[in-house]
């Protein structure tokens, strides 16, 4: 029963486009807070000495501290929240933290999405964490290497496209931790602040980090985007500039034994220089702000754009679509990329599926000793979750591969493979259910190579349907970090902030590409019909 | 690493990863009920006299089909806002809800399919046909079952993230593959022994069936 009206085709399209949701932003957020009587602050478990897990498993370091005085200073309670590097914007977006405190770095591409706090409370660039000899000297020695990276972080984009880096974006700094570890890319593109406490770890002892540090940015304090000018804003911010002036920011500094920094030095100078009229020259003016000198020099973009860009702009600024895939060569390129692995993900898993699951069946039929062993490990593969079985193999099994052979394994195969198997193994069982009903109906029928047609055919629908299926799952190796749409959308949104437009296109691609696949196998399904394959 | 301290890990982390298999199936439960109730209603409308209605529930059985689960839970998590206020209260709108919303959009499709064709051999009084319905729900259970392990990329705390969890904090990655494997086992025990019953249930209700047939 599958649609074959164009009319039941544009309903379908119609009511998942009417599913974009819309949000109401709740009143004042200093309000919510009192009113909550606790202030949540996102702040990292995996970024010592920053933000990490204590051995009481509580979230602790220089950041908590941080937070632990403003809530003294709002007169509220704290709770903590760990976020990561991918979701600390869309936790503050959706509003489940109020402050975000958690090693971000003030772009002007946050400041769409967020309101970042000025002064900024720390800062750190760009640099690499490489295996011993990787004999780098230059950023150019990296360019078209793998390199590893984590999701989120402001530099990736600059310096991909800075040092043409083949870079490969992962979830979580353990899992880039793992690749880097089991040989997976040359280098790991990384926060400074973060190399310093990674090489103090004994296990590290033997990396390093050969390069100097690239597009230095000052750390920024966040909340939602829709509190910019509330007096949250204006409250952290006096907050901040007065951590700054008692020199507060470096006791905290030294407490966490982080070596001292200039950044903050240089700050506290700034902050306590007076002027010639004898007043300090970080005051606020009349009109509430902090004076130039005072402030992040932020470059602004140039408005006169031409052709598409212009285009995708205004579509910006009218209805408040913010198409990065249409106007931005960066951002359009990682999507077509992630669209043609996507699609060679569900070609990969529809041949691989019945690659098993025929091979599965001739065994099982053609090899009686074997068939015992062949239904038992069909009925195993059927009852692993297919993410499970993924993780298993690329982390798992991957990590004993290199460590004892040095062998690694591309991403998309193994997610491939392990979908594959997945469906192939349910496929098994429907090809051995047909050849059942076969021999019912002719006495003497065996499955063999060239019988096989027939059965595929009678189990048609029912193999179909499992094909659909991992087509539709194909997604779960952005799990593993294979660059395909799902990888690449939601690495856009963490770079732009436009969850809603691409969500909703990244849905539809999906919806379409279900329904191309579906509309392919009815074709061959009337085709077969219509030469008489019975 | 020995396998007495493999053993020794697995036990001291036992408790953690049933909890979060719990929620597994407390997910798919909830899953399973949201689709069963919109399934069932579409099922219904499938048998309706007027051509229209069962147009509109064949269409938005359709649209259900055609949407893939993984990339609806991002859907989802991403534009779901966590907290909402009524009447004055703040509410939450927790991650492992918005799974359960995400599975049971498959579901609404399996039961809408189903249990029409139920619907049907019951008004025939073919009772038992239709009764054939239950095991063939279970066994899709087991399946959601199997799909929420998803659940754990939007950082729901079921067993697959706590399987990250335990791993992040022995800290050793040979303990990698036997912690995944662990994992596996639940699911395994779980549901090959329901599989299998079903399976059982199901042979006996069609040897029934064809029994009255005869």
């Amino acid at each position: 029963m599958m649609v074959n009206r164009p009319w039941l085709r544009m309903v379908c399209v119609g009511v998942l486009l009417a599913l974009a949701l819309g949000q109401e932003a709740l009143a004042s957020r200093l309000d919510l807070i009192q009113k909550r009587g606790t202030l949540i602050v996102g702040i990292k478990s995996d970024y010592p000495p920053f933000g990490m897990l204590n051995a009481e498993g509580q979230l602790v370091g220089f950041e908590a501290d941080l937070a632990a005085d403003l809530a003294r200073r709002l007169g509220v309670q704290l709770q903590l929240v760990a976020v990561t590097s991918t979701n600390r914007l869309q936790k503050l977006e959706e509003g489940s933290v109020d402050v975000v405190i958690a090693t971000l770095g003030d772009t002007p591409q946050r400041r769409q999405i967020a309101t970042l706090i000025e002064p900024s409370y720390y800062a750190s660039g760009a640099a690499i964490i490489a295996p011993p000899n990787a004999h780098l000297s230059n950023w150019s020695d990296l360019r078209g290497k793998k390199v590893c990276a984590t999701q989120g972080a402001y530099f990736n984009r600059a310096m991909t496209q800075r040092f043409l880096l083949d870079l490969q974006i992962f979830n979580g700094t353990r899992d880039t931790k793992l690749a880097l570890r089991d040989g997976r890319c040359a280098a790991w593109l990384y926060d400074d602040t973060g190399i310093v406490g990674l090489l103090s770890d004994p296990e590290w002892g033997s990396y390093e980090s050969p390069l100097p540090s690239m597009m230095v940015s000052p750390w920024a304090m966040a909340i939602a985007a829709q509190e910019r000018g509330s007096p949250l804003e204006r409250t952290l911010s006096d907050i901040v500039a007065d951590w700054h002036r008692s020199g507060w920011l470096m006791n905290v500094e030294k407490r966490w034994g982080i070596k001292p920094s200039q950044f903050l030095a240089d700050t506290h100078n700034l902050w306590t220089r007076t002027g010639s009229d004898g007043n300090p020259v970080c005051t606020r003016q009349a009109n509430g702000d902090w004076p130039a000198a005072c402030r992040n020099k932020l470059l602004l973009s140039s408005t006169d754009v031409t052709g598409l860009y212009h285009f995708g702009l205004l579509l910006k600024e009218r209805a408040g679509l913010d198409l990065t895939i249409l106007y931005d060569v960066y951002d359009r390129d990682l999507f077509l990329a992630g669209l043609w692995m996507t699609l060679q993900l569900m070609l990969g898993s529809i041949v691989g599926s019945l690659l098993v699951g025929c091979l599965g069946a001739l065994v099982a039929e053609g090899l009686p000793w074997l068939r015992g062993l062949v239904r038992l490990t069909s009925a195993l593969g059927r009852m692993t979750p297919p993410l499970l079985l993924i993780y298993l193999v690329f982390f798992g099994v991957g990590h004993i591969m290199v460590s004892h052979y040095g062998w690694t394994f591309d991403g998309a195969m193994i997610a491939v493979s392990c979908l594959s198997l997945y469906t192939g193994c349910a496929i098994v069982f429907t090809l051995l259910e047909a050849t059942a009903v076969l021999k019912h109906q002719e006495p003497g029928f065996t499955l063999s190579w060239r019988r096989l047609p027939r059965v595929l055919r009678l189990a048609y629908a029912a193999v179909v349907a499992s094909l659909i299926n991992v087509v539709k799952a194909t997604g779960m190796a952005s799990a593993i970090a294979v660059p395909e749409l799902i990888s690449a959308s939601t690495a856009i949104v963490a770079e732009q902030g436009n969850p809603a437009v691409m969500m909703n296109v990244l849905m539809l691609i999906y919806f379409l590409l279900v329904m191309l696949v579906m509309q392919i196998f009815n074709a061959i399904e009337r085709r077969m019909i219509r030469h008489g394959v019975r | 690493m020995a396998f007495a301290e493999i053993v020794q890990i697995l036990m001291v982390w036992t408790p953690f990863l049933l909890e979060g298999f719990v929620w597994n199936i407390l997910i798919s439960l909830v899953a399973m009920t949201i689709g069963t109730v919109i399934g069932a209603v579409l099922a219904r409308m499938r048998l309706s006299e007027r051509r229209m209605v069962a147009g509109v529930s064949l269409t938005l059985t359709e649209l259900t089909r055609n949407i893939p689960t993984f990339v609806f839970l991002f859907y989802l998590a991403f534009l779901i806002p966590v907290e909402f206020e009524f009447a004055g209260r703040l509410y939450l709108f927790p991650a492992w809800f918005k799974a359960s919303l995400a599975l049971s959009v498959a579901v609404v499709g399996f039961v809408s399919d189903n249990l029409s064709v139920a619907w049907r051999h019951w008004r025939n009084h073919d009772r038992l046909a239709a009764l054939l319905f239950v095991p063939n729900w279970t066994t899709y259970l087991l399946i959601i079952v199997m799909a929420s392990s998803t659940a754990s990329v939007i950082g729901v705390g079921e067993i697959v993230s706590r399987c990250n969890v335990v791993i992040a904090a022995v800290g050793s990655d040979e303990a990698m593959l036997w912690i995944y494997m662990y994992a596996i086992c639940y699911f395994f025990l779980l549901c090959f022994p329901l599989n299998w019953a079903m399976g059982r249930v199901k042979q006996r209700l069609l040897a029934h069936v064809h029994r009255a047939a005869v």
